[in-house]
């Protein structure tokens, strides 16, 4: 089965259900397949050839995911965008990975002139409206021009119509529509790099779809079920939620809007959706900075979260609020496609801090540095094999040896097992601070800053220091009209950790630099900028 | 304190222009037109914004404030410093 199969098979399932909802716009499954089957078709007689490279610089919405079906579709590879970059940035992902076809919003025109300067692999740009390119050679074709009539999308079982329950028939993966095989590249997601193009994760339709299948059952979605999408498509986390809708017969809800959280949870009881999903930071403002505590939330069946460790405050804030609502908590990585594993809701107080066990089709292993599995208890790589592991990074030949060993994926981030068999992450291989000769988690100390009553955020990196190789800097966010000190976070890290693990530096800043994805830049807080000047050091 | 509703909107232009459009004045948005939707402003740009009016004009929004009707165009952000320098409630 290859991605957009998911997409045909829903069609024929549920042709008039709602695929996705976007503020007044909506359409459903069979118009969604349809208009994807239309611009497929013009994508073929372009000037590109199956396993050709195509830019999507689109925020969510309809267009995405058309565009990215009917990339698929054509046998072209998907490379979604992260349209937080500049344009300096994006035209070195579309120059590394070599895109012949570019799909761009025209909300983001202002960056098209500079990055299409560098791109010259380039041969199409569609849009969304008219937009200039900046080049001579190169025009911009709207969307509407080649959709026609399939544009105006159709509506058809709004929010609150109810469903009657449909048991998701069994996919096989090895059946495959058109040419081509499951095993082919279908998109390449760029992870956040702190330099140049960062790497371009390879994955197939059989990495996607596997692990689609895999979430939608320990989920146990349905097509009764509808998410309320916060987080980019270009995201994985993002795409997972998209393929998993699409595979269940499951509604989108996209609302680009978290910048105002009271929006969202307005569209969330709009729209009734049934699940939410979010990275930690979305769970620290909607818990710390709007009325999320005081909703109902009456249609809310579920919560995943992912995309980093969540502190294990943050998650008990949210059970003590919602704990009649199932809280899924999740670990994965891109190069996983990307579930890894999931916190069955019903362990999750006596397993809080777990990451939980491996999700369906996926085997864990805790490995040594000799690649061997350690004892239970003890501390160890995790290792990953199974149908979702990635193809390997687009064109790095070192990381992928490094990276990939023996088909299974080691992910760098340590971890021990528990007697029950639930994994529990302690830190990333390349994120333990050797200070003074000490080996300290980051993830330790920030934990135990974000137990403290006053501190919002926290993030931990280690600097280079002359004397102990490493010094631990931590970088903090207060909470609201609370005040603190150097010597108070020291003096309470103190109290809670051991002398060596207590950070040396203490940074005060009014927010986190977070990529798009809400995934903290932690390359960017060993920089210079963040050096705790004196005159910093109280807020 | 009152502002010149004219001054005002002048101020918070070329606030948005120097801070987020970073000069570029080949980007043409009229007072109405949505930060958001324009691509003019994004997550991080609302807490720039939100401390500039702080800054600025000693208004700060409350949470339940900080919605697009208050912060999402040149008009809305008039309109609401002019209400909270009022005394006004703001929607």
């Amino acid at each position: 089965m290859k991605i957009h199969d998911l997409l045909i098979h829903t069609a024929q399932a549920f042709p008039d259900r709602v695929a996705v909802s976007h503020e007044d716009r909506r359409i459903t499954f069979a118009s969604l397949n349809s208009a994807s089957d239309r611009l497929a078709e013009h994508l073929r007689h372009l000037p590109v050839t199956p396993g050709d490279r195509a830019g999507i610089l689109f925020e969510n919405s309809i267009e995405y995911v058309l565009i990215f079906f009917a990339a698929l579709k054509a046998g072209l590879v998907a490379v979604p965008l992260d349209t937080s970059l500049g344009a300096d940035s994006l035209g070195k992902i579309l120059a590394d990975c070599d895109a012949r076809l570019f799909f761009a919003q025209m909300k983001f025109r202002r960056k098209l002139p500079e990055l299409l300067k560098e791109s010259h692999s380039i041969r199409t740009v569609i849009s969304d409206r008219h937009v200039s390119t900046g080049r001579d050679d190169l025009r911009a074709v709207p969307l509407d021009s080649i959709l026609g009539d399939s544009s105006r999308y159709s509506e058809s079982h709004l929010p609150g119509e109810e469903l009657p329950p449909v048991r998701i028939s069994p996919l096989d993966l090895s059946d495959a529509s058109g040419s081509g095989s499951p095993h082919d590249l279908a998109a390449v997601f760029y992870t956040s790099g702190s330099t140049g193009a960062g790497k371009g994760v390879m994955l197939s339709h059989r990495n996607l779809v596997s692990n689609s299948i895999g979430t939608v059952q320990y989920l146990r979605l349905t097509p009764n079920d509808s998410v309320l999408v916060i987080l980019p498509f270009y995201y994985i986390y993002g795409n997972s939620l998209l393929l998993t809708h699409v595979a269940c017969g499951g509604r989108l809800v996209i609302d680009n809007r978290f910048l105002y959280p009271e929006v969202i949870l307005d569209t969330m009881e709009q729209e009734k959706v049934t699940g939410f999903s979010g990275v930690p930071s979305n769970f620290l403002i909607l818990l710390g900075n709007s009325t999320f505590a005081t909703r109902k939330l009456e249609h809310l069946r579920y919560f995943t979260q992912a995309g980093g460790a969540m502190a294990p405050e943050t998650i008990r804030r949210l059970i003590s609020v919602f704990g009649h609502k199932q809280i899924f908590i999740m670990y994965g990585q891109t190069e996983a496609a990307p579930r890894v594993t999931w916190l069955p809701p019903e362990r999750l107080n006596e397993k809080v801090g777990s990451i939980g066990i491996a999700v369906p089709g996926v085997t864990i292993e805790v490995f040594d540095d000799d690649d061997h599995s350690v004892p239970v208890g003890e501390t160890g790589e995790i290792v990953v094999s199974g149908p979702n592991v990635m193809m390997g990074y687009w064109n790095q030949p070192t990381e992928n040896a490094e990276v990939l060993r023996n088909g299974k994926l080691h992910t760098g981030d340590l971890a021990k097992q528990d007697a029950d068999g639930y994994i529990w992450v302690v830190g990333r291989k390349k994120e333990i601070i050797k200070s003074g000769g000490n080996r300290v988690s980051a993830k330790e100390i920030e934990e135990c800053l974000l137990a403290n009553e006053l501190i919002l955020e926290a993030c931990v990196v280690g600097v280079p220091d002359n004397i102990l190789g490493e010094a631990i800097r931590a970088v903090i966010v207060v909470k609201n009209g609370m005040g603190s000190s150097t010597k108070e976070i020291q003096s309470y890290c103190k109290k809670h950790l051991a002398d060596f693990k207590v950070p040396k530096q203490i940074v005060f800043v009014s927010e986190l630099p977070k990529y798009q994805s809400g995934k903290v830049n932690k390359p960017l807080l060993k920089t210079e900028e963040f050096r705790a000047p004196a005159h910093k050091q109280t807020l | 304190m009152a502002i010149d509703q004219t001054v005002l909107r002048k101020e918070l232009r070329q606030f948005v222009t120097d801070s987020f459009l970073i000069g570029d004045d080949q980007v043409v948005f009229a007072d109405a037109d949505s930060f958001m939707k324009n691509g003019i402003i994004d997550s991080t740009g609302v807490l720039e914004l939100t401390a500039h009016l702080e800054e600025k004009y000693n208004v700060t929004p409350t949470d339940d404030e900080m919605l697009p009707a208050n912060l999402d165009s040149i008009d809305n952000l008039v309109n609401f410093i002019q209400r909270k320098l009022s005394g006004a409630t703001a929607s």
